[in-house]
């Protein structure tokens, strides 16, 4: 059976003379000669003048943004898994220098697809413009001011772990190299030196000497995967907290703890909610800490209701519980005369607070959770036993018991 | 199907919404972190049956982007400074019309802003995220209900309409938890992908009354299909400024503005004879909720529209507003996005705006506005 043609019968869309013409006749050669029908392949292609190749190819096509090409192959590649399919991304050297980071991850992770870079250069679509490849000859060609040495792409996707890259100026060699590449299962990557005849030179002997040496580099890795996994339902492990605790509380009650990072504030906070909702309370709770989160303050607000909360906002708090300096820099301006305020017997506060050794008696750790106990206990929304419920059968149950007990001793 | 037994626990809309996403056939999470979007990351990545971490914004959205044009159906969650790293991607993946859904997470701006603070901020951003000013669907939602359900609407309506969808949401809603009631959501089947019916030959771009082409992946073994970013015609090639391309971008348009009724919510509560109406979405249309409850207690008459969809515009906001002789719009910005988007920057003795930047409009600030004549 004759193989599908991949090159269509369109015109090509290139300047007479354009080493594009070649390249793109070489890709769709080297993909026939290797066995690939019409839909086993997936042309993606970028901005630029090698951008304009889509209608060349007889193959399913993508066309994209510049310099992004590499990084679409790969969600496409990624979304086939399909090694039997063939995903081929060409760029020019414009785009290779803008993406230069899709480039570098597609090696890491040595994705399974063929990214020829056609690289004549420059800008070809803009007007001749110097881009990162542009090797200092040409630039001085170009009478352009700066001497930057180019990046060398074949070595840098080498190095990031690209199983096969090239760099390749000789057309004869154009088909037997893409062959190889493209027979590599992974990254390989395509250096394939090409004529501007609009921009630069006319004929392939002078543009050689504008050109970096031809170099081949093989990595043996494993092809780039992701695992499809079968997963479970984030509601399963939750559990359920039915009410009951008896709670003859009728309103709504703001409780503010702060304290400092690792200190517990946060798990007091939930514990709070938790057992709130033991007690049949509807219960809201939110954190609030410094973008470095191991350290500075920790404050955390918990809404305690009968009615069904919807505003979670707490500009004045009802009770604020407070056991390191860090929580009370942090909320003392929220205290009001209204508030019920316990601190810690360490704060100096100027103010009508209630102190408790909350860090003597439970550490500092385990001085949030004892604060919450002490505050259930005095205020009598709900028993402490709902505080002791939710920590029974948790990892450091006895620890956290021990705080929630410590309240006994202020 | 509701099941009777309740199930009260203490939960965060993140969550609620990566496992809505989920059930309705989301297939990969492709993440790069940033606050306050952090819970999605951790909860996708525990979650989706297939998990990706970018090494960037843009990359983020370009595996997306082949995600999709390979047939699955892709998830990001992100803040502002992400979506506009994401921002020319996503105009590719709109014009290439792939599915996908974005959360975009809204903190304090302008810039890095404040992570860790919630805001309505990026609402006219969006509007104009897309060169030409043509309408993503947008939803948002107001409540953890809205969470679940507008995911799946979110997967239901990307899909339906070969179109990236964004949910907006803010910090104080997928940070918050809550007592909830796991088993009142409804259970959520995976959205139907079968490609529907076409008039052969199979085009890409080719679609018929409906307005969306029948999508199939890149790869598949029946039909050629051609993705593209520029303006293309139905073929999936660049014509440039034929009138077939120019058609098939105005289309674009029109899919969604046309038949924005297929996937329009709103919660309109209205009272008898109420002449003042309060319009809020997203994170403070809770707040609503407890103003209206107070001004009522207080034998105020007054009406409450809470906007789910925001872009398109239902014509049916329109039709509400106008049916009110003040109108009050709050909403966590300082420039009262939502009031510009539905009647500009004009300012009128109808409208009516409370506004606020930095934390949480409270009821009281909404029942002061709207006694205010």
């Amino acid at each position: 059976m004759e193989a599908e043609k991949i090159l269509t019968k369109a015109k090509m869309p290139f300047c007479p003379g354009c080493g594009h013409i070649v390249n793109t006749r070489s890709i769709t050669k080297a993909l026939q000669d290797l066995g690939y029908g019409t839909k086993d392949v997936v042309m993606v292609s970028d901005i630029g003048c090698s951008g304009l190749v889509d209608p060349l190819f007889a193959s399913h096509t993508i066309h994209g943004l510049h310099g992004r090409s590499p990084a679409l192959g790969v969600g496409v590649a990624l979304g086939l898994n399909n090694s039997k399919k063939k995903v081929i991304v060409i760029q020019g050297d414009g785009g290779a220098t803008i993406g230069l980071q899709h480039i570098l991850e597609a090696s890491r992770r040595n994705i399974d697809l063929t990214l020829v870079v056609f690289n004549n250069l420059l800008f070809g679509m803009t007007g001749g413009q110097v881009s990162g490849l542009s090797t200092n000859h040409f630039k001085d060609y170009k009478q352009s001011a700066d001497n930057a040495e180019p990046y060398d792409i074949v070595s840098l996707a080498h190095k990031a772990g690209a199983a096969f890259s090239i760099r390749v100026n000789d057309m004869k060699h154009f088909n037997e190299v893409l062959k190889e590449a493209i027979g590599t299962p992974g990254f390989s990557l395509v250096e394939m030196t090409s004529l501007c005849t609009s921009y630069s030179m006319k004929k392939m002997s002078e543009f050689q000497y504008y050109t970096v040496d031809e170099e081949r580099l093989v990595n043996d890795r494993r092809i780039g995967f992701t695992r499809v996994r079968k997963t479970k339902s984030l509601f399963k492990n939750i559990d359920g907290l039915s009410a009951q605790f008896p709670s003859n509380y009728k309103n709504r009650i703001g409780v503010v703890i702060a304290g400092s990072a690792g200190g517990g504030v946060q798990s007091a906070a939930v514990m709070l909610a938790q057992a709130g909702m033991l007690a049949g309370l509807h219960v809201s709770m939110k954190g609030e800490y410094p973008i470095t989160v191991g350290t500075g303050f920790s404050v955390a607000e918990v809404i305690l209701s009968k009615e069904k909360i919807h505003f979670t906002g707490l500009e004045k708090p009802n009770v604020m519980l407070v056991v390191t300096d860090d929580g009370w820099n942090k909320v003392s301006a929220r205290v009001s005369e209204e508030a019920t305020v316990f601190v810690d017997a360490k704060i100096r506060v100027n103010h009508s607070s209630k102190t408790r050794d909350f860090v003597k008696v439970a550490g500092k750790k385990g001085a949030a959770l004892s604060a919450v106990s002490h505050w259930l206990k005095e205020s009598g929304i709900f028993p402490v036993e709902a505080l002791e419920k939710v920590v029974e059968n948790h990892k450091y149950a006895e620890a956290l018991l021990s705080a929630i007990r410590s309240a006994e001793r202020l | 199907m509701k099941t009777t037994t309740s199930k009260k626990v203490l939960i965060d809309a993140s969550k609620i919404m990566t496992e809505a996403l989920v059930q309705s056939g989301a297939d990969v999470f492709v993440g790069y972190p940033i606050t306050p979007s952090n819970l999605f990351y951790s909860y996708s990545k525990e979650r989706f049956p297939e998990f990706l971490a970018g090494p960037d914004e843009i990359s983020v959205l370009q595996w997306m982007a082949g995600y999709a044009a390979a047939g699955k159906l892709p998830v990001t969650a992100t803040s502002f400074p992400g979506l506009a790293l994401m921002t020319e991607s996503l105009n590719m993946a709109f014009m290439m019309e792939l599915p996908m859904v974005i959360v975009l997470v809204q903190r304090l701006g302008p810039s890095t802003g404040s992570a860790t603070t919630g805001a309505q901020g990026d609402l006219k951003f969006l509007e104009g995220v897309i060169s030409g000013g043509f309408s993503l669907p947008i939803f948002s939602p107001s409540n953890f209900n809205d969470a679940w359900t507008l995911s799946r609407e979110a997967v239901k309506t990307a899909i339906k309409f070969r179109t990236p969808v964004v949910i907006l949401t803010s910090k104080e809603m997928v940070m918050t938890q809550k007592s909830f009631d796991i088993n009142s959501l409804e259970k959520l089947k995976k959205v139907d992908r079968t490609p529907k019916d076409f008039e052969p030959p199979y085009q890409p771009y080719k679609a018929g009354k409906d307005m969306v082409p029948t999508f199939y992946p890149l790869g598949n073994k029946q039909y050629q299909v051609r993705l593209n970013s520029s303006t293309h015609a139905a073929d999936g090639l660049i014509h440039k400024g034929s009138p077939e391309s120019m058609q098939n971008t105005i289309r674009l348009r029109d899919k969604l503005n046309l038949r924005v009724d297929e996937f329009s919510f709103y919660e309109l509560d209205a009272e008898d004879g109420a002449k003042d109406l309060i319009v809020s979405w997203g994170i403070t249309a809770d707040t609503a909720r407890d103003a209206i409850k107070n001004l009522r207690a207080s034998n105020k008459k007054v009406s409450l529209l809470i906007v789910k969809t925001i872009l398109p515009v239902p014509q049916a906001i329109y039709d509400i507003i106008d049916s009110y002789e003040t109108v009050t719009f709050a909403e966590e910005n300082l420039t009262g996005q939502y009031k510009q988007l539905l009647v500009g920057k004009r300012t009128s003795s109808k409208y009516k705006m409370v506004n606020k930047f930095g934390s949480m409009i409270e009821p009281s600030e909404i029942e002061k506005m709207v006694n205010f004549k």
